[in-house]
């Protein structure tokens, strides 16, 4: 197959390993033995039909659900059973469907926040506010500003999170997660009720993101067009199994994908590829 | 105007006042300046945990109570002096916040409010019961502090200076740090907060024990200025009062909480005169002052002067 | 002696059962608790007590009369302590609700209170006790219970049935789409402030004849109602009436056969177990964390 030029693959040691995952929810399937790769700087589209896991799979990797049977790793890691804030700690950082800014903070405020585990604050410098912690805070603050700069909002440092317009909490939302330097970024649906030039903006900024920095990303989303542009592979989901995984030019012709977005019937009626 | 208002300016002056204050004003007015203080404490510490944290919790007033009865039984039944009952008291009442805490981990919202009432609902009814430890209705007098050469009020309204000056100072400090930011994060989006590495547990922990340890304090210092402790002093109506006291001050503002403890404590005294009227005023201030400055009065000083400014804002206005 | 302690602690449920109905329905529509409810509560007993001792009125004649003018101060309530306090983060609410409370009480206490401070109420049926084979039975409380058990079902008859409780259940669902098919959101609001409370005042007349009338009944209710309410899972009617019932059974069970001064703590003790146990109530839903 032709189109992109080559370059570098996802290398052959995995960075996030998900491995027979499975979940229910009183009695209802959420996911039904996932297995997924994710390797060093990848950017991985995981799409599928409504209700089809997809954020599920974000919920369990990340540790806000315990799969009912599987295992997870990040960098040999095993990360079934460790707190949220934990397996945040070992750099997997993530974004929501709903956007989660901090509404009381400014801008500056919430991407600082996003350096809470590598903050070098002890409790008692805090309180007599101490040299350290000073120079601890600037540091904070400066590299903040660093990754403002980088998704190229910095001249909003200082408004409340509140002011900004959806998409630009958005891409808020996304430095927040960077700036502690995760080494896998979960997106879920990042360019959701964004304007056509908003998602070229977050496609390229998936892409800086990648190859600027390294980050492994796992990205979901409904908007095909930026799937398929952006990520190195896809995989698909359907009532909670994975139905196919492979580049997006193989994606876009497999039957299984076209017939559980589109069905069966239509699937009869379609011209040939 | 606006600068000569500024926050140093104002902190300065206050400084300045309530340092040389005993030589200008009577006995009287030095009680009052001397429970505002007390107040002051117990505002700002509960407003780390309800303005910052987001926790809604009712269970400051009975730590206040804790504080003030553990001082004062340690002195009474055990025969220790206040040096040492104080302290061990403020331990005390930390430690009891800290297990007040541990079923709000779990909880939010509407239960933990319940879990919260229910314990102060405990506390008040063993204040009132368990006559064999705490003397049941009727309270007890704790022997009158001494301060060497001072005369007792004026070392009790210093030393109450000296520690409302650190806690408040504290407190400033801790919101402008990381620790604060854990606390609104937590506040304002749990699961975000998670997501961030900001341990719920920890934070939730840290914001019960701040306001414990400032409750237990208050307690202690009131216990001493009043020379007595009954049950009275820490019910469900106190809690509303305090609650009314970081609302109306500002929610979400340490400069709120100083300013509307203060505030309500000169209205309360004001009010006594009232006797008959007082439930009435009381509640009329605290109905027109929520409906027509949400943001409590801090808001309007932040307006009308310069240099007010606070990391934080307050808790979010409902969609 | 367990049947009566059982007896009483169903009518006293009945009456938590009742107002912490009053609460939920509340709470349901505005997503807001009304921390004024138990002073609601209370200005129906004294109306009470003014229509049917001062005035000399029937017993059913104030009963109706208490009603309808809590009713109207539901409304009041809803215009000074919520509406303008919509945007408003909640605990503002809360405080305008308490600060309206104490406005209340104060106002019961200079209006009534210089007739005494706990006024009795004479019992509507003078009948004495009857024995049935070893049950003791009051008819005071019997009929207590009768006719808060005539008010429950009146209640959730009107709230199913009617078009204004089927409109209020619509507004508590989704209050967006009730305002796009048409519905006064705003009146919904402000006539279910006014049901509440009228739900409070019922239960306070039918509680006068059994004990006395007094302006502090507010707080210790609110309490009581409220914990009843978190019990069921709070937003859930039937919940909070099982809850009330709940809490009026563990409350004389323990004031018999620990020791009366137990009676008030012992529902306290329950619940902080129960939600330490069972964070989302005892009859509410299993909690699972979704984003």
């Amino acid at each position: 197959m032709g189109g992109a030029p080559a370059r570098p693959g996802p290398s052959s040691v995995s960075r996030l390993v998900v491995r027979d995952v499975a979940i229910a929810f009183g009695g209802v399937v959420a996911l039904d033995g996932v297995d997924l790769e994710l390797g060093a700087a990848e950017i991985r589209g995981v799409i599928g039909p409504n209700g089809a896991g997809k954020t599920t799979l974000l919920n369990v990797i990340c540790g806000i659900n315990p799969p009912d049977r599987g295992e997870i790793t990040l960098d040999a890691l095993p990360l079934v059973g460790l707190k949220p804030s934990v397996i945040a700690a070992h750099g997997l950082g993530r974004t929501f469907q709903a956007t989660q800014l901090f509404r009381g903070m400014t801008v500056l405020e919430n991407v600082m926040t996003g350096l809470h585990g590598r903050l070098d604050e002890g409790v008692l410098g805090a309180v007599f506010r101490s040299r350290r912690l000073c120079d601890a805070e600037a540091q904070a603050a400066a590299r903040a500003r660093e990754v403002l700069a980088f998704v190229g909002m910095e001249k909003f440092e200082e408004r409340l999170a509140t002011e900004l317009s959806f998409g630009q909490q958005r891409v808020i939302e996304i430095a927040r997660a960077l700036i502690s330097e995760p080494r896998v970024l979960l997106l879920d649906e990042p360019a959701v009720g964004l304007s056509l030039n908003r998602i070229v903006e977050v496609d390229s900024l998936m892409r800086r993101i990648r190859d600027e920095r390294g980050v492994s990303i796992l990205l979901i989303e409904h908007v095909i067009r930026l799937v398929m542009d952006v990520s190195d592979r896809i995989t698909v989901l359907s009532h909670g199994r994975k139905i196919a995984e492979g580049r997006p030019e193989a994606i876009r012709i497999d039957a299984a994908v076209i017939e559980a977005y589109l069905g069966k019937d239509l699937h009869a009626g379609s011209p040939a590829p | 105007m606006r600068a000569l208002a500024g926050r140093r300016n104002v902190l300065a002056l206050a400084g300045l006042v309530l340092l040389v204050l005993p030589a200008l004003a009577n006995p009287y007015i030095l009680y009052v300046a001397n429970m505002a203080l007390i107040y002051v404490i117990l505002a700002v510490g509960l407003n780390v945990l309800l303005g910052y944290a987001g926790q809604f919790a009712f269970a400051n007033a009975a730590l206040f109570g804790i504080g003030a009865y553990a001082t004062g039984l340690l002195q009474v039944r055990l025969g220790l002096s206040f040096w040492i009952a104080f302290p061990a008291a403020v331990v005390v009442t930390t430690l009891i916040g800290l297990v007040v805490a541990l079923p709000a981990l779990r909880l939010s919202g509407l239960y933990l409010a319940l879990v919260t009432l229910a314990f102060a609902q405990l506390t008040q009814w063993l204040m009132l019961n368990w006559e064999r430890v705490t003397f049941g209705a009727g309270g007890f007098k704790v022997p009158p502090l001494t301060f060497g050469p001072l005369p007792a009020a004026l070392g009790l309204y210093y030393l109450s200076l000296v520690l409302a000056g650190l806690l408040v100072g504290g407190a400033w400090n801790t919101v402008r740090s990381g620790i604060g930011r854990a606390l609104v994060a937590v506040r304002d989006s749990e699961v975000a907060a998670e997501a961030l590495a900001i341990d719920l547990a920890r934070y939730k922990a840290i914001a019960f024990s701040i306001s414990a340890l400032y409750a237990g304090v208050a307690g202690g210092l009131y216990s001493a200025i009043l020379s007595f402790v009954a049950p009275e002093g820490f019910d469900l109506f106190q809690m509303v009062v305090q609650f009314s006291m970081v609302v109306v001050g500002g929610l979400g503002s340490v400069w709120g909480s100083v300013l509307g403890a203060g505030l309500l404590v000169t209205l309360q005294e004001a009010l006594r005169a009232f006797k008959g009227g007082q439930e009435i005023a009381f509640g009329l201030v605290l109905m027109v002052c929520i409906v027509f400055l949400p943001d409590g009065i801090i808001s309007l000083v932040k307006r009308r002067a310069r240099g007010w400014e606070e990391p934080l804002r307050a808790p979010d206005r409902r969609a | 002696m367990l049947p009566y302690l059982l007896v009483s602690g169903l009518t006293t449920g009945s009456l938590y059962a009742l107002v912490a109905m009053g609460l939920v329905v509340v709470y349901k529509a505005t997503t807001v608790v009304n921390f004024a409810h138990g002073e609601l509560f209370m200005i129906g007993g004294f109306l009470a007590y003014t229509f049917h001792v001062l005035l000399k009125l029937g017993y059913v004649v104030s009963l109706v009369l208490a009603v309808a003018a809590a009713l109207v101060l539901g409304l009041v309530t809803e215009r000074l302590a919520y509406r303008p306090l919509m945007r408003a983060p909640a605990i503002s609410v809360v405080l305008a609700a308490v600060g309206f409370s104490f406005v209340l009480k104060g106002a019961a206490r200079q209006i009534w209170g210089g007739l005494g401070d706990y006024m009795p109420f004479p019992p509507v049926v003078a009948t004495p006790a009857i024995t049935l084979g070893g049950l003791i039975l009051v008819p005071q409380q019997l009929v207590v219970l009768a006719g808060a058990l005539i008010c429950m079902g009146l209640f959730t008859a009107f709230f199913t049935s009617t078009r204004t409780g089927k409109m209020m259940q619509a507004t508590a669902e989704n209050a967006k789409a009730a305002r796009l098919v048409g519905i006064r959101v705003d009146r919904v609001y402000a006539f279910t402030w006014g049901v509440g409370a009228a739900t409070a005042a019922a239960a306070a007349v039918l509680m006068a004849p059994l004990t006395f009338v007094y302006p502090d009944v507010g707080s210790p209710l609110l309490v009581k109602a409220f914990a009843a309410a978190v019990l069921g899972g709070f937003g859930s009617l039937p919940g909070a009436v099982l809850g009330g019932f709940s809490i009026g059974l563990i409350e004389n069970l323990a004031g018999g056969y620990i020791n009366t001064s137990f009676t008030d703590i012992s529902a306290f003790l329950v619940i902080m177990l129960v939600l330490i146990v069972r964070p989302t109530g005892f009859f509410g839903p299993r909690a699972v964390r979704r984003i």
